[in-house]
């Protein structure tokens, strides 16, 4: 008797923690409402130029790397404490997005995801990230 | 040891010339190529010389945009022991000074602060002001700040009896525990990876024992070099100017500690999205600048030295 007690509570505790774990996965983000005026919005940091690799690779790294982690792919260490999924910038999903989208989802933002546009003041330098997102592409 | 001393505050010294110097040599470069450019591209002004708005103790010319507000932990631990037998943990042990500050900019260059510092239960309040700032055509080649700090000693009332000032005034007044520092920054971003800066600073004590001067005047550097995306080496340097015509006494006792050493910093700067993190050593145990200033007694080169930390956080509204 005793021991079908043991089980039970065994049983229910696993239970309960099963679910807990279930309800704190995360979430993707639902679809993004995005200003038209944003959407055609269009880089002026060409392919290639110089500063993606020295401007959006610094700032990527300072503001960015922690949550997206180093290469876009959703892994930062502090990825694993927000409620919505990060996503992963090497999926060509997302990298089919416009100029304008990626801008609008990485400097305004929502919810999680904070406004960048106090911590990157120059528009250029914000149009270096995007081109350094562009390069995580797979 | 005093070579070393003399050298650094001629390096100082010079430093400005040299970014004078080159900034113009820039200068007449820029405007010998503009003559074949038929478009003048838009000027802007240059990224931060610094990540982060406060240097170890100095505050440097890099201003957050309006409505941000930044927290501010400064902790110097004590002296490193090298001559007793006391052992202190490289200091860890000794008796340390904190600082809790506040910085908010009300607009893109203008920043007041407040702070209170553990030594002598100082309270200060602070004003930094950019009049001029660097832009990407060198048309303008430094920027530049002011800086004014306001300190308000929270010692016991007792602290200032039978001092020369207390006499002169009739007894203790609140004004005896003021003292001021006021200093102009100039700095320069050379590229990505290199900024310096320069200073000239006042500073004055409204009250002092009586072989102290109440004022001084100083020169400081500061400079980073950026060896990753967030991770920088910084160092700085305060030199006290020995001006004969502000000195208050003539004769310098025997036994008076003397309070000119200057305050040298170097150490690693950590810059992410909304903190900072200094790691350091430092050989003044103030933390607000006049207090690095008029009386720092460490000597950086003969094991004076300390383990010294910073850290903020910056909130943009």
């Amino acid at each position: 008797m005793k021991n079908s007690i043991k089980l039970i509570v065994i049983i229910c505790t696993a239970i309960v923690f099963v679910t807990a774990n279930m309800a704190m996965a995360q979430k993707a983000g639902g679809p993004w409402t995005i200003p038209a005026t944003y959407k055609n919005m269009k880089s002026t940091v060409k392919a290639g130029d110089a500063s993606i690799n020295t401007i959006g690779k610094e700032n990527f790294n300072k503001h960015c790397k922690s949550c997206h982690g180093a290469k876009g792919l959703g892994d930062g260490p502090k990825a694993a404490n927000l409620k919505t999924s990060t996503g992963n910038f090497s999926l060509a999903a997302f990298q089919a997005r416009t100029d304008g989208e990626l801008y609008y989802m990485s400097f305004i933002g929502r919810d999680e995801m904070p406004n960048f546009e106090k911590k990157i003041l120059d528009v250029a330098d914000r149009w270096a990230v995007i081109g350094y997102i562009r390069t995580m592409k797979k | 040891m005093k070579k070393i001393y003399k050298t650094l505050k001629f390096s100082a010294l010079t430093l400005f010339t040299l970014i004078a110097a080159q900034s113009a040599t820039f200068a007449q470069e820029e405007a010998t190529a503009d003559t074949t450019v038929q478009e003048k591209p838009i000027d802007k002004p240059v990224r931060p010389a610094f990540e982060n708005a406060l240097l170890f103790d100095a505050a440097t010319t890099t201003f957050y945009p309006s409505k941000s507000l930044e927290f501010v932990l400064q902790h110097r631990f004590g002296v490193i022991d090298t001559k007793d037998n006391n052992y202190d943990m490289a200091g860890i042990w000794g008796s340390a000074n904190i600082r809790f500050g506040l910085n908010y900019s009300i607009l893109n260059s203008l920043m007041v602060g407040v702070g209170t510092t553990k030594f002598n239960k100082m309270t200060d309040f602070q004003l930094k002001y950019r009049v001029i700032e660097q832009t990407r055509s060198n048309s303008i080649p430094v920027t530049v700040a002011l800086y004014e700090v306001i300190g308000i000693d929270g010692s016991p009332d007792a602290k200032w009896d039978g001092t020369p000032d207390s006499v002169t005034t009739k007894g203790y007044k609140f004004g005896n525990r003021m003292s001021y520092f006021t200093q102009l920054i100039v700095s320069r971003r050379f590229n990505d990876k290199l900024s310096l800066q320069v200073g000239g600073a006042f500073t004055h004590y409204s009250c002092v024992d009586s072989v102290y001067s109440h004022d001084r005047v100083s020169v400081s550097f500061a400079g980073r070099y950026k060896f990753s995306p967030q991770m920088s080496l910084i160092v700085s340097g305060d030199f006290p100017l020995d001006i004969k015509a502000i000195k208050d006494y003539k004769i310098v006792k025997s036994n008076t500690i003397i309070y000119d050493k200057p305050s040298l910093n170097a150490g690693l700067e950590i810059a992410t999205s909304s903190h900072a993190f200094h790691v350091y050593v430092a050989s003044a145990q103030g933390i607000i600048p006049q207090e690095c200033i008029m009386w720092n007694k460490n000597d950086f080169f003969h094991g004076g030295i300390l383990i010294g930390l910073n850290i903020t956080r910056l909130w943009n509204f």
